[in-house]
């Protein structure tokens, strides 16, 4: 069986600080790392390999700039087999679609897979975007937010998850090929990287294809392929001072159910 | 755990694979040994958790300088001084440091050297995988930097040997009764002739259930006390031959080695410590205003500050030297061959940086937590912060575990102006 992982290299930071002029997020001097996200969906993927007796090959695929190896190799030490870095000026620029349209045409290239696993957002752009995109492409489902797999049948070629929604949770069974989306519950927690594994990452294989590999033209990718621009962007303002009860803790409680009765919190 | 502005720069120069490390130090520090733990375990008191160790054992970082083919990470001497670092930075209590980069590491790392296949399957790997503890013992109630003048005594029993004496001030009395495991122990097996007093000694690896091994109850230290501090009188302990390290009568020049290992992860640990307390402090002094103003526009603090900063970085880049000049030393001399002698430099080049480090980096630690604690005032001298708990910690290297102070200056006298001008001779 084959897992493809979609991971992301992203900026290491919650203070991220905008460029005024450009309007782009100002990434000098902070430290790239993979998308915590994503470290979570690349141990889902190993945990559904180490359980099942199939052999799975896990390759871990990411679209970025020449660094985002970094992001890679660390992917290879948690426990990926492979993995193939898409980098190529004509990339740059692009919006989700057009990146999940790039991922798409490396998924052509494989040959497709089994399972896709994506994070459920990266922590820099929080589109939660390229996996549905993704399952749009290859025509198959996506099963987004999930946060618990109930049961993983490769010979019946299933898998049943649990998944968040807005009104709670739901249980969904889908056949394979399907995509993944997962959120990040304790039992997907990634794993740290030993030594051992650090150095086994170093012997396996990684690629990286331009857009020569992919043989898509120009307007399939980067800026000129994306289907939106982002016109600016900004840091949210901030939510101003909060406001503190004092007093006992049975005054404390009081004034705090007052108030929030008095800004209709406790409506029915 | 996020770098900060004070050590994102230490990044450069470091190998794929170091950043890799590094980063999953960080992680395991975050998950498993957050400064909350730190300051509870301290309280707390030893035994150290054994969760921890196991799971340092599966980062492969305990003994990560053993070879593969003899079940460690093969590690070269700038990885574990990155990993000894980091985990001073994890733990500035010391107490991680002090049990398993100098003890386990430095000196199990020299134990497994000079140790047979016997040591090495029985003790040397489950300490690794973390099964059991290794530690050393060599200081006595006669003193403890006097290596040579040990009153210990192993004589010939047959095919074994019997050891009498006793040895105090020992890390991990506690850990090594719980988990089980030896000590490297250093006895006499001859007199002490008087022109060459460090002859005629003998290292023994020691298991600690052989009978006659009595522990003794454990100090109340300062600090860093998640790992203990005992000692053990050997009353009659009957051990087999194949427990000696290396040759007889030359125990003396094996615990030289072990220190030198021990010494520099413990100035490496020293640097991750003052980081740490530096960037726990840099967060308070620019958050908490007084007169209208940060602390940290205050010349007297920011001055300080840099002060010490800059010191660290130094001490950084003279433990990065030591690291090299470590791997060089083995790499000539051979891992194997323990006759082997580096031929870039002599070892005694590399004892005199190793005991600069040593000197230096747990007393700017210390200075470092003792600033800290001036500028966050009441703040500081509670148990809310970890300053206190650091300057506690780290104080045992400066008043003497793996050599005090004034060793470390006697050895770098000795090896600048001369051994003529060694105040013993």
């Amino acid at each position: 069986m084959d897992f493809l992982v979609f991971v992301k290299q992203v900026p290491d930071t919650n203070d991220v600080e905008v460029d005024e002029e450009s309007g782009t997020i100002i990434r000098e001097g902070v430290e790239s790392i993979l998308n915590p996200f994503d470290e979570y969906a690349l141990n889902l993927a190993i945990r559904l390999k180490e359980e099942t007796d199939e052999e799975v090959e896990i390759t871990a695929i990411s679209m970025g700039p020449p660094q985002a190896k970094e992001a890679l190799r660390k992917c290879l030490a948690i426990g990926a087999d492979r993995a193939i870095l898409l980098s190529d000026k004509a990339f740059a620029g692009a919006d989700t679609w057009a990146t999940s349209c790039t991922l798409f045409k490396a998924v052509e290239k494989l040959g497709g897979a089994d399972l896709y696993f994506t994070g459920q957002e990266a922590t820099d752009g929080n589109t939660a975007q390229v996996g549905p995109e993704m399952a749009s492409n290859l025509n198959i489902s996506p099963i987004t937010y999930v946060e618990e797999v109930l049961d993983f049948d490769p010979d019946e070629g299933t898998i049943s998850v649990r998944k968040e929604t807005d009104q709670g949770y739901m249980k969904v069974q889908g056949k394979l090929p399907l995509v993944l989306s997962c959120m990040t519950p304790p039992d997907f927690e990634p794993r740290i990287p030993g030594v051992k594994e650090i150095m086994a990452a170093k012997k396996k294989p990684m690629e990286t294809w331009g857009s020569e590999e992919l043989e898509g033209s120009s307007d399939q990718f980067g800026l000129e392929g994306s289907e939106s621009q982002v016109i600016s962007t900004y840091p949210p303002s901030s939510k101003g001072p909060g406001e503190k009860f004092e007093g006992t803790p049975e005054e404390e409680a009081t004034k705090i159910l007052q108030r929030l009765e008095s800004e209709g919190f406790l409506d029915d | 755990m996020a770098e900060t502005q004070l050590s994102r720069d230490d990044e450069f120069g470091l190998t794929e694979e170091q950043q890799l490390l590094k980063e999953s130090l960080l992680d395991w520090g975050e998950r498993e040994l957050p400064l909350t733990r730190v300051i509870k375990m301290n309280q707390e008191g030893h035994p150290y958790p054994e969760d921890l160790v196991k799971s340092m054992a599966d980062l492969g970082i305990i003994m990560g300088t053993v070879p593969t083919e003899q079940g460690g990470s093969g590690l070269t001497w700038e990885d574990q001084m990155l990993i000894a670092d980091l985990i001073g930075y994890i733990d500035p209590s010391i107490a991680t440091a002090a049990g398993f980069m100098a003890v386990e590491t430095g000196w199990g790392f020299t134990l497994n050297r000079y140790g047979n296949e016997t040591i090495q399957k029985e003790f040397i790997k489950p300490a690794i995988n973390g099964e059991k503890f290794v530690g050393i013992a060599t200081t006595e109630p006669g003193g403890g930097s006097d290596v040579a003048g040990f009153e210990c005594t192993a004589e010939r029993d047959g095919d074994g040997w019997i050891l009498n004496g006793e040895k105090t001030f020992i890390s991990g009395t506690e850990e090594v009764q719980e988990m089980g495991g030896a000590y490297w122990v250093n006895v006499r097996t001859g007199p002490a002739p008087e022109d060459a007093p460090h002859k005629n000694m003998t290292s023994f690896c020691v298991p600690v259930d052989a009978d006659g091994m009595n522990f003794q109850e454990p100090y109340r230290d300062a600090g860093r006390m998640a790992i203990s501090t005992g000692g053990f009188i050997m009353e009659d302990v009957r051990i087999p031959d194949e427990y000696r390290l290396g040759e007889e009568g030359k125990g003396f020049y094996y615990t030289m080695e072990g220190f030198d290992n021990a010494r520099m992860l413990i100035g490496a640990s020293s640097v991750g410590v003052t980081r740490r307390v530096l960037e726990e402090a840099a967060d308070y002094i620019k958050q908490r205003e007084t007169f209208g103003k940060p602390l940290a526009k205050y010349e007297g603090i920011q001055f300080e500050f840099v002060d010490l900063y800059t010191r660290m970085k130094a001490l950084r880049l003279m433990y990065e030297q030591v690291a090299k000049m470590q791997d060089t030393r083995y790499e000539e001399a051979g891992y194997g061959d323990v006759e082997g002698k580096p031929k870039t430099f002599s070892p005694t080049d590399v004892v005199r940086w190793i005991s600069m480090i040593k000197w230096k980096a747990p007393h700017l630690a210390k200075e470092a937590a003792d600033k800290a604690m001036h500028w966050l005032g009441a703040a500081g001298y509670s148990d809310e912060y970890v300053f206190e708990t650091a300057w506690k910690g780290i104080m045992s290297y400066c008043v003497g575990a793996e050599g005090g102070a004034n060793i470390q200056k006697i050895v770098i006298a000795r090896e600048t102006l001369g051994p003529e001008f060694m105040p013993y001779k």
